[in-house]
């Protein structure tokens, strides 16, 4: 039973990394009706880009990486935004789709030739911290990216429904065109869409550096598989939805692992996937109304 | 000469693999499964030829023919969601099939070597060409008839009665309905379809690579599945066969002489592409002045 | 159809014209390398090519190689990149025996390695066998008894059965009162999982150790608490860990966290690079891995100074490399190779009769004695993490 808690929890904390993820594909998703999928491989070049602080100041504390991290994911965001989606007709979307499979492909290979590919340590906070009640612990990091991703929930759900871009991006996700004859420029919502997101997604790979420990260009494969799946269990485009159903992946994940072994565990996290998705497409927290 | 024999195998194989997705495509579903299919056909027709010892024909026509069970058999419940939530299902079958191959074992002694699929260690051995002294050009002829086979079929469709009611599906689900077109029967036919022709492909992958492991079929497969019709345009077969050429003959090959550049280069091109052709390489104003090119006999697209 | 039958000529013809076209020169004898420069393993690829280089360039000045007609030619190396895929990896060996190169040292990766050499002649000489006839010497990638698929195959790796056994044999005669082994295995990666099934596992318990369980993960895994629990349950002196850098760190990472401290660590031959150094240097202090070079010999040490030359670490996979090279020049010149491009088939014959004639090398670290199924059986030695770097502690030659 102990055991079962210990899984259960160890998948939940980690599960928190899933969810930041899934936030970032969410938003895309929600404002734009559209995938982006190199937003993991972004999210995890943002992180590379913080290390970079180290080789100008060796030794300089995490939260300036973290900073640093944050920055270049909302510069990355713009390129992708730039390079994938604003030359690229909006009848098209298949065209965007194939062209951020070409930023994905293209940010993995740039991480790759500035790395040569070695893992690279990531620091991190309170790492060695770790709670213990009797034999029972929680690691102290995931909890700090626990309790990040809620920040990052809050602050998203405030800019979205406290601030003047929050009503454009709403309004465009409603309705683009309806958005566009009020005086809203549709395009330079959708750029400042990617530049919240691609910093959401900086933090998002710093704190997976962060738990992980390590980056290496080999996360960004499962990371995008993660993400689309918390992103479609949530509920496409609800931001709450993200971070349950995050905690759920996670979860299952860890329990699975737990009762059936590694080589089973992704097999059975596919397997439920699909039949979740055949008999609740609309996920957990599906939107109502709204466009298609 | 070889060398240009060899990646024309590859070229007409990953056709097939495009081919796939590109008639699931015109029904307006974009499927992340093919890989799984093309996944199933590999170990089915290996298994054949190597465990059984068929011949290579009848064991790519079985394979084939359990790529297309599967495909139905998915067919039925995923296609119940569409978009990015049909993405996901269907990734998710994709990867299941990969992993069931990943846990799978089922080794037969023959001669003293055990053979057959070894789980994660994969499944060797599987030398029917070189065996039965198939040059690479007797090969590379072999699985370009099967390519023009399968783009001839589809071809045919397109011109048909089927094709117009596919690419109805695909531009508006509502108004195809309405005029009592079964959408059902017709997303789970163009995905029977396309499981056959992945199986195809997956059985010919098998024989020329003489080894298969569940890491090959992984998502990166499937995304190359969909990016040969993307890239090459929904207007036209030939579209898919461009891009499975632009890919894999010009990217991968062709550039390589750029070394360390070449990789970079990859994504970015495919970005490039979509920016400066977003409807494919043949898309409806190409496919028109081809035409014309050929007599003008017939105006419209 | 004219236009479109155009079109596909043409993008032959692109392809034919960025094909290779590299001039054949007299007196050059060309040695093709290829292997991974993409993805994760790219270090790999960059440093066998910087030892190829940086060997072809010390033999070049020596003079090159003699040839049956008593003349001398230079050595000449280029380099491909395979992607760590497999389709790649058969087009890139097409491609080189189209080539007037002689001979091809690679791939990186296992799984190319498995498929190549599934396409060669399976028995030389048999007619009746389409395979392409073309001689291959593996330097890196490693998983147990691959070369067997071939007699076009060969290999200059560690024999990892006999490293292993000696590693635990030595284990025990130093720590005899450590009795039990914990497994850590990478169970989707070919080599790492054959590693702990066929040859740790196997090795640890015919040295008198009993095994007090295993665990399992995936090599892109990031999430260890509970294989590390199951590792702490069992309390064993010495934890195993067959796993490449990535999911090894991480793995470290996670012992530490949850206060694992085994008596010993042993991890995989292929961790004992600078990868995992960079990932956790920290955690893997102690860290014993047996390995088939480091810079102890003199020769060693210059093959080492004189790859970095070229901007490549010397490890035990870029010297197996250069040790290739070498191996490759005596086979050339005891062969009577002619050098002639018109008989270049001829002389990858001769290569590949020589190479498996062979029954002693002379390697960086001492003699390598060839196997039966053209497997190399090499000196090795166990290094040890300490600071920051891979220190010789114990060197059984």
């Amino acid at each position: 039973m102990l055991d079962f808690l210990q899984s259960l929890s160890d998948g939940i904390l980690f599960g928190a990394t899933y969810a930041l993820i899934g936030i970032g594909f969410t938003l895309v998703f929600g404002v734009m009706h559209k995938l982006n999928l190199s937003y993991a491989a972004a999210s995890v070049g943002g992180a590379y880009c913080g290390l970079l602080v180290l080789k100008l100041a060796a030794g300089a504390p995490a939260l300036v990486v973290f900073f640093c991290a944050f920055l270049a994911g909302g510069v990355i965001g713009l390129f992708v935004y730039l390079a994938c989606f604003h030359f690229i007709p909006i009848s098209n979307p298949l065209a965007a789709l194939m062209a951020t499979v070409g930023m994905l492909l293209l940010i993995d290979e740039i991480i790759v030739h500035e790395t040569d590919g070695m893992p690279l340590n990531y620091p991190a906070l309170f790492d060695d911290v770790m709670l213990r009640f009797g034999e029972f612990t929680l690691r102290g990091d995931l909890l700090m990216v626990f309790a990040v991703s809620i920040v990052c929930m809050a602050g998203l759900l405030a800019l979205l429904y406290r601030t003047r871009l929050g009503l454009a991006t709403r309004a465009v996700s409603q309705q683009a065109v309806a958005a566009q004859l009020c005086g809203i420029r549709v395009a330079r919502v959708n750029a400042l869409t990617f530049i919240v997101t691609g910093l959401l997604g900086g933090i998002a790979g710093a704190m997976i550096g962060a738990s992980v420990g390590t980056l290496s260009p080999l996360l960004t494969t499962p990371l995008t598989t993660k993400g689309l799946i918390v992103t479609v269990i949530g509920g496409l485009g609800s931001i709450p939805g993200a971070i349950i159903a995050g905690l759920l992946v996670g979860g299952f994940e860890s329990v699975l692992q737990q009762f059936r072994g590694v080589t089973e565990r992704d097999l059975y996290v596919m397997l439920l996937l699909f039949v979740f998705l055949v008999f609740r497409p609309g996920g957990l927290f599906a939107p109502r109304g709204g466009r298609d | 000469m070889d060398f240009y024999f060899g990646l024309a195998q590859i070229i007409g194989v990953h056709t097939l693999l495009g081919l796939s997705a590109y008639i699931v495509l015109l029904t307006g579903q974009v499927s992340l499964a093919q890989a799984g299919f093309f996944a199933v056909g590999a170990y089915v027709a290996g298994m054949l030829t190597v465990i059984a010892g068929w011949a290579i024909l009848p064991a790519l026509a079985v394979s084939s023919l359990f790529g297309a069970v599967v495909a139905c058999a998915v067919g039925f419940p995923a296609l119940r969601v569409k978009g990015l939530m049909l993405v996901i299902a269907t990734l998710a079958f994709g990867e299941a099939v990969r992993l069931f191959f990943f846990n799978f074992d089922y080794q037969v002694a023959k001669g003293g070597v055990k053979l057959g699929p070894l789980g994660g260690e994969g499944f060797r051995q599987i030398r029917y060409f070189p065996e039965h002294g198939w040059t690479t050009m007797d090969v590379m002829l072999f699985i370009w008839t099967l390519v023009a086979l399968a783009m001839g079929l589809l071809w045919w469709f397109d011109r048909s009665r089927y094709g117009a009611v596919l690419r109805a599906v695909g531009e508006d689900e509502l108004a195809a309905q309405s005029v009592g077109i079964n959408l059902t029967a017709v997303k789970v036919s163009a995905m029977t379809i396309g499981g056959a022709i992945a199986g195809l492909g997956g059985g010919i992958y098998a024989h020329y690579t003489t080894h298969i492991e569940h890491a090959s079929f992984g998502i990166l497969l499937a995304t190359f599945a969909l990016a040969y019709p993307i890239l090459g345009g929904l207007g036209s077969v030939f579209g898919t066969v461009v891009a499975a050429i632009f890919v894999q003959g010009f990217l991968v090959e062709g550039l390589r002489f750029l070394g360390d550049w070449r990789n970079l280069l990859f994504g970015a091109l495919i970005v490039l592409a979509m920016n400066v052709r977003p409807k494919g390489f043949l898309d409806a104003p190409t496919l028109l002045w081809i035409r014309r090119l050929f007599g003008g006999r017939r105006g419209a697209a | 159809m004219n236009k479109i039958s155009l079109a596909v000529a043409a993008a032959f013809a692109a392809t034919a014209f960025t094909g290779s076209g590299a001039l054949a020169q007299d007196k050059t004898i060309k040695i093709s390398g290829f292997g991974a420069k993409t993805s994760v393993v790219r270090s790999f690829g960059i440093n066998s090519e910087a030892a190829m280089l940086a060997a072809a360039d010390q033999i070049n000045k020596a003079g090159g190689v003699k040839l049956a007609d008593g003349s001398k030619a230079k050595i000449a190396v280029d380099f491909l990149d395979d992607g760590c895929n497999a389709e790649q990896g058969i087009s890139v060996i097409r491609r080189i025996a189209g080539s007037d190169a002689v001979v091809a040292i690679g791939p990186t990766c296992s799984n190319v390695a498995e498929p190549l050499f599934g396409i060669l002649q399976k028995k030389a000489g048999d007619a009746s066998d389409s395979g392409l006839q073309f001689p291959v010497f593996t330097d890196v990638a490693i998983k147990v008894g691959l070369a067997k698929i071939s007699e076009w195959a060969f290999r200059n790796v560690p024999n990892e059965m006999t490293m292993y056994s000696s590693l635990f044999y030595w284990l025990k005669q130093q720590h005899p009162e450590m009795k039990t082994v914990f497994g850590g295995v990478e169970e989707d990666f070919a080599h790492s999982r054959a590693t702990w099934y066929v040859v740790m596992k196997d090795r640890a318990v015919a040295n008198g150790y009993s095994i007090a369980g295993e665990t399992k993960w995936l090599i892109a895994d990031t999430n260890f608490a509970t294989q590390v629990r199951e590792m702490k349950k069992a309390n064993a002196d010495i934890v195993a860990i067959s796993a490449h850098p990535f999911s090894t760190c991480g793995v470290l990472k996670e012992m530490q966290r949850q206060g694992v401290k085994p008596k010993l660590l042993v991890g995989l031959t292929s961790s004992s690079s600078l990868e995992t150094l960079q990932g956790c240097a920290k955690q893997a202090e102690g860290m014993i891995i047996p390995t088939s070079f480091a810079p102890v010999t003199k020769e060693g040490k210059a093959a080492s100074e004189a790859t970095a030359k070229f901007k490549g670490n010397a490890d035990l996979h870029s010297m197996a490399a250069w040790e290739n090279m070498f191996i490759l020049k005596q086979v050339m010149e005891s062969e009577k190779i002619s050098g002639n491009p018109k008989d270049v088939q001829a002389d990858r014959r001769k290569i590949r009769d020589g190479l498996a004639k062979l029954k002693l090398t002379h390697g960086l670290m001492g003699d390598t004695k060839r196997t039966e199924d053209r497997e190399a059986d090499k000196p090795y030695l166990f290094v040890q993490a300490k600071g920051g770097n891979w220190t010789v502690l114990y060197n059984p030659l």
